[in-house]
């Protein structure tokens, strides 16, 4: 089955957040009224309710010009997902057959390893159910042959969903478009460090995706990779060369002497029986 | 009685009570960790009461084990630093587990082998403490602390495992008695006189 996608064409996002109310809406998550932070910005940051958020960025560039860079945030699906490799608990983040990297929230235990293994700090803890949430990529609505809820919002076309391999060829020539209308560093972010993602991103100004809010170069983090990978080896055996070497020592030199007939005390102690703090024969 | 017939307080009740507090919590600790280490091991944390279970109890386990740690750092402590002699007994500890003892010099109350892993149970506890706390609380820590963490709290973990296999070892199969030692307190004049010849002498020894 070829890999879904979406892709997000920041140049034409109006930050209606049509998507963050479809959003809502489709995974029945609610909406908590905040207070308002100088920025236009639903919140500051995902949150365990609030998978998919437009990104207000501010942004000046060298020359003085202002630029609202909105782009809409949320779960990248990426290939090599960090999530996934830091989860202890076997099938609680799976991929689906299309691509989308998914959580079984019967079997998350809630450990938020997910969290540091991804770099773009998507899954966020939910202190009520003790479990991970983000973006699906509606993997409900994409099994049933629907496209995702913030798609189906989408007013101006910013949002398209399809097979990855399309999207890669419409985004390219999309960011070609741009090049020619005079935005020479316009291109497509699909980062290599994490093996291309399955959310993509057409950039009016790809030389620096931090102006979107999107990390310049994200990787999963090396702790995580070495942690999951030779320090499990390592320790793997140690443990085992532990216990093997404990064995192995007792059949070739066996236990220690005793020092008299059994070495070992029998019953509990009785009178004329020595302790330190009798000061026998301290001198 | 006969001074041969006299038994030995090897450990008082309150240093049995700790290190077995400390023994049934890093046990816990211990295998619960191991249930989230790889998923070959995952079946742990079914016997445990499954990984929501464990997830809620390792960290009481190891803070609890950390308390076990600090209580056994304030009664072992003084009586764990190197001399001279245990310096030696290290660079021979070879012919320890050869039972060459002769070439060795004569212990204390605890042998540089028991010392070093004292020692090495400490720095990994406070490691896994630290790292452990940032793991508890994942959510707004900061990422450097995170990232650190992740690889910080089972490098110490393996370490300190390490350590208990080769001290469960010793204090059970390789050395007959000791286990007495730390369950009913009691060790013979004999086996005082072998292990530690030196805190034999010096404390009980007329």
């Amino acid at each position: 089955m070829p890999s879904v996608a979406k892709l997000v064409d920041t140049s034409t996002c109006i930050g209606c957040k049509a998507c963050e109310a479809a959003c809502q809406e489709w995974n029945d998550n609610g909406f908590e009224v905040g207070t308002f932070q100088g920025s236009y910005q639903t919140l500051a940051d995902l949150d365990h309710r609030f998978w998919n958020l437009i990104k207000f960025n501010e942004v000046e560039s060298a020359n003085g010009e202002l630029s609202w860079n909105m782009a809409k945030y949320q779960c990248m699906h990426c290939i090599d997902a960090g999530c996934m490799t830091a989860c202890p608990a076997p099938g609680a983040i799976f991929r689906h057959d299309n691509g989308i990297v998914d959580f079984d929230h019967d079997k998350c235990i809630g450990c938020g390893y997910c969290i540091t293994g991804c770099p773009f700090d998507i899954p966020k803890l939910s202190p009520v159910t003790q479990k991970v949430y983000k973006c699906t990529l509606c993997s409900d609505r994409t099994a049933a042959g629907l496209e995702p809820a913030c798609i189906k919002a989408c007013p101006t076309s910013c949002l398209t969903f399809g097979t990855r391999s399309d999207l890669i060829q419409i985004a390219g020539a999309r960011a070609d478009e741009l090049r020619q209308d005079g935005h020479a560093a316009a291109g497509v972010y699909n980062p290599a460090g994490v093996g291309g993602t399955n959310v993509l991103y057409v950039l009016r100004d790809a030389s620096d995706p931090e102006r979107y809010g999107l990390p310049a170069d994200p990787r999963v983090p090396w702790t995580v990779s070495f942690w999951k990978g030779p320090l499990k080896w390592i320790g793997n055996l140690v443990f085992a060369g532990g216990v093997l070497g404990a064995i192995v020592h007792y059949l070739r030199f066996g236990p220690k002497a005793h020092g008299d007939s059994t070495g070992i005390a029998r019953g509990p102690g009785e009178p004329g029986d020595l302790r330190e703090a009798d000061g026998h024969a301290r001198d | 009685m006969p001074a041969t017939d006299r038994k030995i307080l090897r450990f008082t009740f309150q240093e049995r009570a700790i290190h077995w507090l400390a023994a049934l919590s890093f046990g816990y600790a211990a295998l619960s960790g191991l249930s989230l280490w790889s998923y070959s091991f995952y079946w742990i944390a079914s016997v445990l009461g499954g990984g929501e279970a464990v997830r809620w109890g390792h960290p009481w386990g190891g803070a609890l084990f950390a308390i076990a740690l600090g209580l056994m750092y304030r009664s072992w402590a003084r009586q764990m630093r190197l001399d001279a002699d245990d310096r030696l007994w290290l660079r021979n500890a070879r012919k320890y587990a050869v039972h060459e003892e002769g070439g060795l010099p004569e212990a204390g109350r605890f042998n540089a082998g028991q010392k070093m892993l004292f020692w090495a149970q400490a720095g990994a506890t406070v490691l896994l403490f630290a790292s452990g706390l940032v793991l508890w609380f994942p959510s707004g820590m900061p990422r450097a602390l995170l990232e650190a963490a992740v690889l910080i709290h089972p490098t110490a973990a393996v370490i300190s495992i390490a350590g208990i296999i080769l001290h469960v070892y010793m204090g059970t199969a390789a050395v007959p008695g000791a286990f007495r030692g730390m369950v009913s307190g009691w060790v013979t004049p004999g086996w005082a006189a072998s292990h530690h010849p030196k805190w034999y002498r010096e404390r009980f020894k007329g």
